[in-house]
């Protein structure tokens, strides 16, 4: 009896939706989106994020914690985190499309929104390119595709900008990305920033297989970073107190120019448009004989 | 052993019916309750069969249902399994993963993880194979001379646990920071896995707890000693390998499926021996009905407290229960 109505439910939801397509996600999973999804729930900050840069926020129902961007996101109703949902608040918002990333949401939650019978659009990027291709993507299930291929093409024509004018430097500094307030953890290779800091003109000094390796001081004087770029997470500590580590070492070339720059997180762990605002900061940081003072560091 | 001269079976009505009626209090109340919001009138609606397929309906058997289940089962498992070893070891201090089942299975649920498998079968598999091998080498280690040695299933239990520390902590460091998350959940212990088609899953718990509460009155015998025991007609020797693996076994199976919730094990068959004595034969069947009930409620309050999201149900199991056996123990020295 209670399958039954459940077998009702599931015909019910799937079927009301009058004209509905199928997508293939970045994932390469086929899911049936409605039309005009009007309820959607963005299970990852950055997935906020981009629905809000695609101007489709009157549709979002549902957020995870920590979706604090724009401002106005902070008031959307929470559903758990994004490496932990909660399926319940979910379902109880009625969606009609879930957006999900593959790195942090759990496999087997989403694949529980599936079985409830809610079509789950999963994006996977691993690149800039793989960003824009997430906001194409989440543009077109959202039925919004041109104004997702403005946005693409915006972040295109900035990249490019920086492209052209890095084009023009003399040297490639060595960089050093410290993702981590207390302890000395920079990015590998396989990371958003790695690319970044090669588009901004620089090199890595983390660039190797693992993702996120924390280093000793010892092993960060033998790299001898020419510049230092520290990401703050929100609150805590000035950037007096960030840098104060470094400034212990002043046989390093970045503290003897003075080049340790302190810049917010979010523009550089996020999959979103605003990686590329990243971009050029990090540029102007790296390259300032090319951009200018930067603006945004502190 | 005969403390209490009292028949025994309208006692043990009293306590299963007593106690019965809660658990079934608390799995109402755990359906009812949810961070949507409270839904106790479709509750009873469904138990009358009178379900209008709404979306609380699926929100009920979908989501609560499989969860409630599950811990009814963890939690009579791990205080029955708690139980067990506090009179096989003799030792006030046993709980359910004292022999190195905790480390064994988390070792393998994590190598699980990292290598991508699935939550299920893969992980489960591979949590269910890692404390099964633990089992082994720990028994092996203990049964030397044609017996199982109490102080050296101890050590040897406490050293599996101690390497598998050392090998989880090395894996940890080894992870990408979204795993680690997954593995910390892991370890804390997580219902979130589970889904009615791994129900199932569950059954073998069911001739584990007859074999456990079967030998009841053994354990009473036990509990005076090997050779007293053995002087009033039971086969120690026997008995104390059934019960061994009955309860690993029945451990195994509720670890691979929610991880690591600690201090049930531990602290609900004492607050249930400080309510109902230390007959075994009233003491096992409350351990199972109080641990079941317990760590419903637990689960409720790790689903309801937080304003978002939930809480990992093993703080909420040892912040409950702690200050709850000190009032008890306070309570009966007074």
């Amino acid at each position: 009896m209670k399958r039954l109505f459940f077998a009702i439910y599931l015909l019910v939801v799937l079927a009301s939706p009058a004209w509905s397509r199928e997508l293939v996600d970045q994932l390469g999973r086929r899911v049936i989106v409605p039309e005009n999804p009007q309820r959607v729930v963005a299970l990852a900050p950055s997935l906020v994020e981009i629905v809000y840069s695609l101007g489709q926020e009157a549709k979002l129902q549902g957020a995870t914690q920590y979706s604090d961007y724009p401002e106005a996101a902070k008031k959307l109703p929470r559903v758990g985190s994004y490496v932990r949902l909660d399926i319940e608040r979910i379902v109880a918002l009625k969606p009609d499309l879930c957006l999900a990333v593959r790195e942090g949401n759990p496999k087997h939650q989403v694949e529980k929104l599936v079985a409830l019978g809610i079509p789950v659009y999963v994006v996977d990027p691993h690149d800039l390119k793989g960003v824009m291709a997430a906001i194409h993507g989440i543009g077109v299930a959202l039925g919004v595709e041109p104004r997702a291929a403005k946005v693409v093409a915006a972040m295109r024509q900035r990249i490019a900008a920086v492209a052209a004018r890095i084009a023009k430097a003399n040297s490639r500094p060595n960089v050093f990305f410290q993702v981590d307030a207390g302890r000395i953890v920079t990015t590998g290779t396989d990371t958003f920033i790695h690319e970044l800091i090669y588009l901004a003109g620089g090199v890595n000094l983390g660039a190797g297989p693992v993702a996120y390796p924390r280093m000793s001081w010892e092993q960060v004087l033998a790299l001898r970073p020419e510049i230092v770029v520290i990401t703050s997470m929100a609150g805590g500590q000035t950037p007096e107190q960030l840098t104060a580590g470094w400034r212990r070492w002043p046989g390093i070339p970045a503290v003897q120019q003075n080049r340790l720059h302190v810049v917010a997180a979010d523009l550089f762990d996020r999959p979103t448009a605003r990686l590329v605002d990243g971009l050029e900061l990090l540029a102007a940081l790296i390259h300032p004989e090319l951009f200018g003072p930067a603006h945004g560091s502190r | 052993m005969a403390a209490d001269s009292r028949p025994l079976a309208p006692r043990l009505l009293l306590v299963v019916c007593l106690l019965g009626g809660w658990l079934v209090v608390a799995v109402l109340l755990a359906l009812a309750v949810g961070p949507s919001g409270w839904h106790l009138g479709e509750v009873l609606a469904l138990l009358v069969g009178r379900g209008n397929g709404g979306l609380e309906e699926t929100i009920i058997l979908q989501i609560r249902l499989p969860r409630v289940v599950l811990a009814a089962a963890v939690g009579a498992a791990l205080s029955l399994g708690g139980l067990v070893f506090q009179v096989l070891l003799r030792n006030p201090l046993a709980e359910p993963y004292i022999l190195g089942v905790s480390g064994g299975s988390a070792v393998g649920a994590i190598i699980g993880m990292l290598l991508g498998f699935s939550p299920f079968p893969g992980e489960m598999a591979m949590a269910f194979a890692g404390s099964m091998l633990v089992l082994l080498v720990v028994v092996a280690l203990a049964s030397g001379r044609m017996r199982v040695g109490r102080d050296s299933l101890l050590l040897g239990g406490v050293m599996m646990n101690a390497f598998c520390g050392a090998i989880i902590m090395f894996l940890i460091s080894i992870a990408q920071r979204s795993e680690v998350q997954q593995i910390f959940f892991w370890l804390m212990g997580d219902f979130t896995m589970f889904s009615n088609e791994r129900l199932p899953v569950l059954l073998p718990l069911l001739p584990c707890f007859a074999v456990i509460l079967l030998l009841a009155r053994p354990m009473n015998l036990l509990l005076l000693g090997r050779e007293s025991a053995a002087t009033m007609g039971l086969s120690v020797e026997r008995v104390t390998l059934t019960l061994l693996l009955a309860n690993t076994f029945m451990v195994s199976v509720v670890v691979c499926q929610a991880g690591l919730v600690g201090f049930v094990g531990l602290v609900i068959p004492h607050i249930c021996r400080l309510m109902v004595g230390p007959d075994h034969r009233l003491l096992a069947p409350a351990s199972l009905l109080g641990g079941a009930s317990y760590l419903v409620l637990c689960d409720l309050l790790a689903r309801k407290l937080p304003a978002s999201g939930e809480m990992p149900v093993g703080i909420l199991t040892a912040l409950v229960g702690a200050p709850l056996f000190i009032a008890l123990l306070w309570r009966s020295r007074q």
